[in-house]
């Protein structure tokens, strides 16, 4: 008779790198997919610049003073939105499973619940850094073509600030991928948990400072956007592209430049994080057979 | 110890059904176990809530000594399970599906490799070992299913309705490694619909109705339960009312150990002295009906199945009454 392993943290490591590697080895295998969700962004990120780049300047001024860019302006925007598409495919992978009946055999094996969760959820944070730096690479194309080879400072706290998007974008994808895998255990059902992903990404985006700043849009939004994630991933990103303090919807001027949008956006964030991860991983846990039949 | 004990295992669904009533199992280490019952009998749910996907309601079931509820963990580690579904994930190839399988059971890397170049010769998928699964017929899906479950050698396996909608030769290859297992050692617990398959391959039976058990014991016990041979009778114009008549003809014989049903042809009529019994009813039947043909045949499972469920329903609700225990005829 085999004996049941040690519940030792060596085994959870080793649980979580088994689905990461599963997980990427799908992901690799099907690169249509990575492209393919990245096409959104990139319409958004081309056509909004064209469209509304040459009327964006006088908001863009009275609210950040200077001389902003509409694409650097953006560019925080589209990053976000990369990392709302991708949570949002997480649960789409869990309907996959439970439709193939790898949930289940996952479920049945003694592997960890939550290191199961987590390994897929890192495969996805991995997709996340690829396709950030892929929006921040032609972000600085059109900003090149833009200003016809005068780009002067693209992100303005530099490399480490280009670190600092990669954290924030993941920070921002955990709380969406933990809904997105609820819902998918929810639902139970690939259409819904892409239509339920679909439906509110537009609206979160929209009612948010992702494309304008708050204060030239209507009341209502400035008053929706403060309970909006999406205000806090974009300021923070912002933030950081442009070195200045821009996070409007809360005034806390304690840590000084940057910081003061940085940690209360970042704090935001990690909040929902640790509350919607915790559910999704509490949910997973307790998951049964009667929970996909 | 039994590689498995239930003892009156219920299982409510948040809907309120009622799936499973009051089961108790006994299965010694090394038994081939058929777990038999009709669609919607409670067969899933029974093998779910002993593989701990489901959680049992009341009653205590144990899996190679542990507890279901209390250490699901060591459970799981201690079993194989192939899901009636095929469970396999068709973007991996057979291979990588097999080491998913290895790694998720904690298989040593030293033995992985071979073990699994073992289980694709067992399932003789070598060839396939590297093409992705999604390009399998359904029976090697199944085959390479097989393989996933038996990556930790599990002393005992959990196969539910493993070959239903398989093509014969198909379900035969799963019945020869299902049988190299069982020589092996492993324990098996086999549900299905086909009784065929109950008899070819399993020591013991148990006959689930309802959510509850209503027989059991050997093929050969269940099958002289039936009483008897079986004669099959071939009406020429077989309508439901030509059928029933003929049944009625044949009730009013003065035979006492008799039973006649229906079948799509005419009727079957089941007795204990079948071959010298049958002349007379032919010539009986002859006398108002055009007889197409007849032949007298063992019974199968189908018809201890028939007559089991023909008792029950004398009885009206399924109890303990009406549980056929045979382990006294073995």
């Amino acid at each position: 008779m085999s004996t049941p392993p040690a519940g030792t943290r060596n085994r959870f490591v080793v649980d979580c790198w088994i689905n990461l590697e599963r997980w990427l080895r799908k992901t690799v295998r099907n690169p249509f997919v990575v492209v393919s969700s990245l096409l959104n962004p990139i319409i958004f990120l081309w056509l909004f610049t064209a469209v509304f780049g040459s009327v964006t300047g006088d908001a863009l001024t009275s609210t950040l003073g200077g001389n902003v860019n509409y694409i650097t302006y953006l560019v925080p925007a589209i990053v976000i939105q990369t990392a709302l598409i991708a949570a949002s495919s997480s649960g789409i992978g869990l309907v996959d499973d439970i439709e193939s009946g790898m949930f289940e055999k996952v479920l049945v094996s003694p592997m960890r619940r939550s290191a199961v969760f987590l390994g897929k959820a890192l495969s996805e944070v991995l997709r996340i850094v690829v396709q950030v730096t892929i929006v921040l690479g032609l972000g600085y194309v059109l900003l090149w073509a833009d200003t016809g080879g005068a780009v002067g400072t693209y992100v303005a706290t530099g490399w480490l600030g280009v670190v600092g998007i990669f954290f924030i974008s993941i920070c921002f994808a955990v709380w969406f991928t933990a809904l997105s895998n609820l819902m998918a255990l929810w639902t139970r059902d690939q259409e819904s948990t892409i239509i339920g992903a679909n439906l509110v990404q537009l609206p979160l985006l929209f009612v948010s400072s992702a494309f304008l700043p708050l204060a030239v849009l209507p009341g209502w939004i400035q008053t929706v956007a403060r309970f909006n994630p999406v205000t806090y991933g974009v300021d923070a990103v912002r933030a950081l592209m442009l070195g200045q303090d821009l996070l409007t919807v809360l005034s806390i001027n304690w840590f000084g430049g940057v910081w003061n949008t940085l940690v209360p956006a970042l704090g935001v964030l990690i909040g929902l994080d640790l509350v919607l991860g915790g559910i999704a991983v509490w949910s997973l846990n307790r998951a049964t057979s009667a929970d996909v039949e | 110890m039994a590689a498995i004990s239930a003892t009156d295992v219920e299982l409510v669904y948040a809907d309120g059904t009622r799936a499973v009533r009051g089961v108790s199992l006994e299965i010694p280490e090394g038994e081939f176990f058929g777990f038999l019952g009709a669609n919607g009998a409670g067969k899933t749910t029974m093998i779910k809530t002993l593989v701990t996907l489901l959680r049992p309601t009341s009653g205590t079931i144990t899996v190679n000594g542990y507890d279901v509820t209390d250490q699901p963990r060591a459970v799981r580690s201690s079993i194989g399970y192939m899901a009636q579904e095929t469970s396999i994930d068709e973007e991996l190839t057979a291979r990588e599906n097999i080491r998913f399988a290895c790694d998720a059971y904690g298989v040593r890397s030293a033995d992985r490799s071979e073990r699994i170049d073992t289980l694709l010769d067992l399932v003789d998928l070598q060839e396939e070992a590297d093409a992705l699964a999604k390009s399998f017929s359904g029976g090697m899906k199944k085959r390479l299913d097989v393989a996933t479950a038996l990556v930790h050698q599990p002393p005992v396996v959990f196969l539910d309705e493993p070959t239903t909608g398989l093509d014969p030769e198909a379900r035969n290859r799963l019945w020869d490694y299902f049988r190299t297992i069982n020589d092996d050692g492993t324990t098996v617990f086999l549900t299905t619909q086909y009784l065929e398959e109950a008899d070819q391959l399993c020591d013991r039976i148990s006959v689930i109705r309802d959510g509850t058990i209503v027989a059991d014991g050997s093929p050969a016990a269940l099958k002289s339960a039936v009483g008897g041979d079986v004669i099959d009778i071939t009406l020429a114009e077989p309508t439901p009312e030509t059928i029933q008549r003929a049944r009625a003809t044949i009730d009013a014989i003065e035979e006492t150990d008799l039973s006649v049903e229906p079948t799509e042809s005419g009727i079957a009529v089941t007795a204990s002295n079948a071959h010298a019994l049958g002349p007379e009813l032919i010539t009986t039947l002859a006398e108002s009906f055009e007889i197409a043909g007849f032949q007298t045949r063992s019974p199968t499972l189908d018809d201890v199945f028939l007559a089991l469920t023909d008792e029950s329903n004398d009885h009206g609700d399924t109890n303990s009454d009406a549980r056929l225990d045979l382990e006294a005829d073995q």
